[in-house]
């Protein structure tokens, strides 16, 4: 902290000095190993740079004069502040020693409170995946990774954070998704193609736990999933990932469904050139599967690109986008009894119905953004966004009409960020707006949603010393409209404070959450099992509150714990209902619901420093709460437990590590007969890498034990399946 | 590194539970019962299959209603929900219902014709037909009450005649239609 009171003196030296010069070194850790993409950055500027794979780092246009550079941004070191004196056009070498860490206590996360901050001062509850979290993983999709957060958990895609969802066929999703802090659920569904983005390009994800829609709005219900995507280096570099494996066949042979064994595999290139002023990546991918189950095959093409223009080293604008295809069968549900070839069984998981024989989806999606950040002194920095979204899918289903959407969601924002006494103190204020236009043949026809939004929040430092306690408040309000109707109005305030002890520190915060529903939801007509599902122009949006109390603490040098206690209270969610009196089903807000239990988080470093533990719980009390004739109940598909066990052993190039899943059976499910087979869940990964200078090779196996489950109704989820990831960097 | 590592025992907490809950208890075949199944709370039975199966069908469903429908308006007030398709390919079929505890006074086969169901559901009485129901025993002519009680209740046995099918109109003639 003492380091933050010279600050304004820094930047006011270095605001005077005249020219620039290059800044270049390694960043390596007290073992003389190097830290590959660690974050170097001039404090109070926009230039950083990430290291390379030797970890190298060169950074130009640093302004002459005296800076404080800062190395860090890497899980499991402590970040590093070394003041330094630049010659205008004398490159200077400096080095970064990083010592390393259970977990830094002080990574930086940007999604909490819409601008980089300490973890330490956050007042909700944060779950971070690095890209070491995520290569070691070796998944071809983000979700797959992040599925492990604690706390986190999907549902056939379908993304909970403290069971904020459930599982309703991928509509309304209760969790924001950001890429780099631009709003990405889909237009129509308001779900999330979590295949949106190559998944080699993700640096790195910030999971912000409860309602956050206080900064974000709609959708932030439950929380808000930030995936940060790398920054381009300086100079001429190339990635290529390239990953294969196979799928188990089914463990009984009353469900073998084919004679021969499942493959998968696909590869990513990443081109990328860069000067101090101006860079450009590009990836090109796509991946190809046979599946785990009957008609179960996949296509997906992928082209991503960024660019960055540094205008100055207060002025930055960047351009990124990214193009999805993906051709994929339908499994549907699994075929039951008589539905199918069921060779005597009640039921065949990796069978279909042979009523969905045949059905295939198209889907294409892609985002468009540029931002613009500027930091004209050190009390401010605004930034400008422009985003389009588009989704595109066709469902093509040979016994009935094929389906088809398509949605284009405009995204604007204006945010300010100002540090009135130049010290902790910090405002942010913005003004967002998002248009959504859609056109289905099952959404109603073409519809039009408008949500205009202003925010602001405050962060006060209380006392002094070198780690004051903060106060957080702010407040954001929205404006709906649909298809150029009346306004309609959400307030959702937000209050928080962190409070620092000898002991570890402890957070609080309450906030509310809101959700407006889909258009999706509004407009949905179809016919369901024969039953007509009929649009409910009306419906209104979903509202919670959520509060928290949380503490992190470091344990003997060698363990980091994070608990928090959580209480949601929700109403008005929107469910499918069964209106007896018009004899359909419609979209109604109707439920009530409690969401309530403990959050758990430990890391820790057992026996040996190469050996790194984890283990995160949850304990869920999820309740939806009695309303007309209906009786309290569990909420469906919510586990009332979730815990998830994680070791890795490193030693040089060499690891070894293991994760495991545990979740218990959902005391409730819907859409399913309640005779239909439910088990609780339990994954083991297995899971070994070897690196070596540029190149790695790992080695996955999910659900090792292939144990054979379900989250969704009738829906298998992967077997054990066995992949080989191949990444060299240059 | 540490001065003083931590005892082994302090990966028991990560290998118990592995160990503990790593034993498959997942997804297991599961043969066509004949009767109830152990735990299962609901109604099981067989449905044996009289007559042609008419071209037209869509599907034939299994489902319950508490008390028996006074109007065309409590149609509709059945479980399970969605309504449980049973497969017509063989003569006869043995059927597990997953229904909450209580009393249900009429446990119906329902047979729906290939079609989709006007907005307002004024097809439904060409689109739907009741083909058979569980019967009293001491009064075949009267359908009979079934009480599920926190297990399984077995043979609810129901014949399914195609060719002697009744619209809805049958029980609720039109001018009794609400």
């Amino acid at each position: 902290m003492r380091i933050l009171a010279i600050v304004p003196f820094v930047l006011a030296s270095t605001l005077a000095a005249q020219g620039t010069s290059e800044v270049y070194g390694m960043v390596r850790d007290s073992t003389g190993k190097p830290i590959p993409a660690a974050r170097v950055s001039v404090q109070g500027m926009l230039l950083s740079v990430n290291t390379d794979s030797r970890g190298e780092y060169r950074l130009s246009g640093v302004p002459a004069g005296t800076v404080i550079l800062s190395a860090g941004h890497v899980i499991g070191y402590l970040a590093v502040f070394d003041t330094v004196s630049i010659t205008a056009s004398t490159p200077l070498r400096h080095d970064f020693v990083l010592r390393s860490q259970v977990m830094s206590l002080r990574p930086i996360v940007v999604t909490a409170a819409k601008r980089p901050q300490s973890l330490e001062d956050v007042v909700a509850s944060v779950a971070l995946l690095s890209d070491s979290d995520i290569a070691k993983r070796a998944v071809n999709t983000i979700d797959e990774a992040v599925d492990k957060a604690p706390g986190v958990q999907f549902l056939s895609g379908q993304v909970n954070i403290r069971g904020s969802s459930g599982f309703v066929q991928g509509l309304g999703s209760r969790v924001l998704l950001l890429v780099d802090g631009v709003p990405a659920n889909q237009g129509d569904r308001g779900g999330i193609s979590w295949d949106l983005l190559p998944v080699d390009d993700v640096e790195r994800v910030e999971v912000v736990k409860g309602a956050g829609s206080a900064l974000y709005g709609s959708a932030a219900f439950g929380g808000v999933v930030n995936l940060i995507t790398r920054e381009v280096p300086v100079g001429v570099h190339a990635r290529l990932r390239a990953t294969g494996g196979a799928y188990a066949n089914p463990p009984y042979a009353e469900w073998r469904f084919r004679d021969f064994t499942g493959m998968h595999g696909g590869a990513e290139l990443t081109s990328s050139y860069g000067r101090e002023d101006l860079r450009g990546a590009v990836t090109v991918g796509g991946w190809r599967s046979d599946g785990y189950r009957q008609q179960d095959h996949q296509d997906h093409w992928q082209l991503a690109g960024k660019g960055d223009w540094r205008a100055s080293p207060y002025t930055r604008l960047t351009v990124s986008g990214s193009w999805a295809s993906d051709q994929y069968q339908v499994p549907l549900a699994w075929c039951e009894r008589g539905g199918c070839d069921d060779r005597g069984q009640a039921y065949q998981p990796f069978l279909i119905d042979t009523s969905g024989l045949g059905s295939h989806t198209r889907s294409d999606k892609g985002y468009l953004t540029a931002v613009l950040a500027r930091t004209p002194s050190e009390r401010v920095h605004w930034q400008a966004r422009a985003s389009w979204l588009r989704t595109h899918f066709t469902d093509f289903q040979p016994t009935s009409r094929d389906d088809y959407g398509v949605a284009d969601r405009f995204g604007g924002e204006l945010r300010g960020e100002f540090r009135p006494d130049g010290g902790g103190s910090v405002v942010t204020v913005g003004a967002e707006t998002g248009l959504s236009d859609i056109t289905s043949n099952i959404f109603g026809g073409s519809h039009h949603q408008g949500e205009y939004a202003a925010y602001g929040e405050g962060e006060r430092p209380l006392g002094g010393g070198g780690s004051p306690a903060h106060l957080t408040a702010g407040a954001r309000i929205d404006f709906l409209t649909i298809d150029g109707g009346a306004l309609s109005a959400v307030v959702s305030p937000r209050v928080g404070a962190v409070l620092p002890t000898g002991a570890g520190i402890w957070r609080a915060s309450a906030g509310r959450g809101f959700r407006a529903p889909s258009l999706a939801e509004r407009f949905v007509s179809t016919v369901v099992s024969g039953f007509t599902v009929d649009s409910n122009p009306n419906l209104k949006p979903e509202k919670a509150w959520t509060f928290e109390v949380g503490h992190a603490r470091p344990i003997a040098g060698s363990a980091r714990v994070d608990a928090a206690l959580f209480w949601t209270e929700a109403s008005q969610l929107i469910e499918p209902t069964v209106n007896t009196t018009v004899l359909k089903i419609q979209f109604q807000n109707v439920a009530r619901a409690r969401l309530a239990g403990l959050d758990l988080a430990v890391s820790a470093n057992p026996l040996t420093p190469r050996l790194a533990t984890t283990l995160g719980y949850t304990f869920l009390y999820a309740r939806e709460l009695s309303h007309d004739t209906v009786p309290q109940r569990p909420l469906a598909f919510r586990p009332r437990h979730l815990l998830t066990l994680g070791a890795d052993y490193t030693a040089g190039g060499l690891s070894v590590g293991a994760e495991f899943r545990y979740s218990s059976r959902f005391e409730r499910v819907e859409l399913t007969p309640p005779s239909d087979p439910r088990v609780a869940v339990k994954v083991l990964d297995l899971r070994a890498g070897w690196a070596r200078g540029p190149a790695s090779v790992r080695v996955l196996v999910a659900n090792a034990l292939n144990y054979l489950y379900n989250y969704a109704p009738r829906a298998l989820e992967p077997v054990r399946t066995v992949s080989v990831t191949f990444v060299f960097i240059y | 590194m540490l001065p003083h590592p931590p005892s082994a025992r302090l990966l028991l907490p990560i290998a118990i539970p592995i160990l503990a809950f790593a034993c498959n208890e997942g997804l297991r075949p599961f043969r066509v019962p004949t009767t109830c199944p152990h735990g299962f709370v609901g109604i099981c039975g067989t449905v044996r299959f009289r007559g042609a199966l008419p071209d037209s069908t869509e599907a034939v469903y299994l489902v319950a209603y508490p008390t028996f429908p006074q109007s065309r308006n409590d149609l509709f007030n059945f479980v399970p929900f969605p309504p449980q398709s049973i497969p017509t390919a063989d003569s006869s079929y043995f059927y597990t219902l997953g229904i909450l505890n209580g009393r249900y006074e009429w446990v119906v086969a329902v047979w729906k014709k290939l079609g989709s169901f006007n907005p307002d559901f004024s097809n439904a009485d060409s689109l739907l037909r009741e083909a058979g129901y569980y019967r009293d025993r001491s009064d075949p002519t009267r359908p009979g009450v079934v009480v599920v009680n926190g297990s399984g209740t077995d043979s609810i046995n129901i014949v399914v005649d195609f060719a002697n099918m009744h619209p809805i109109s049958y029980y609720f003639p039109a001018a009794a239609k609400q």
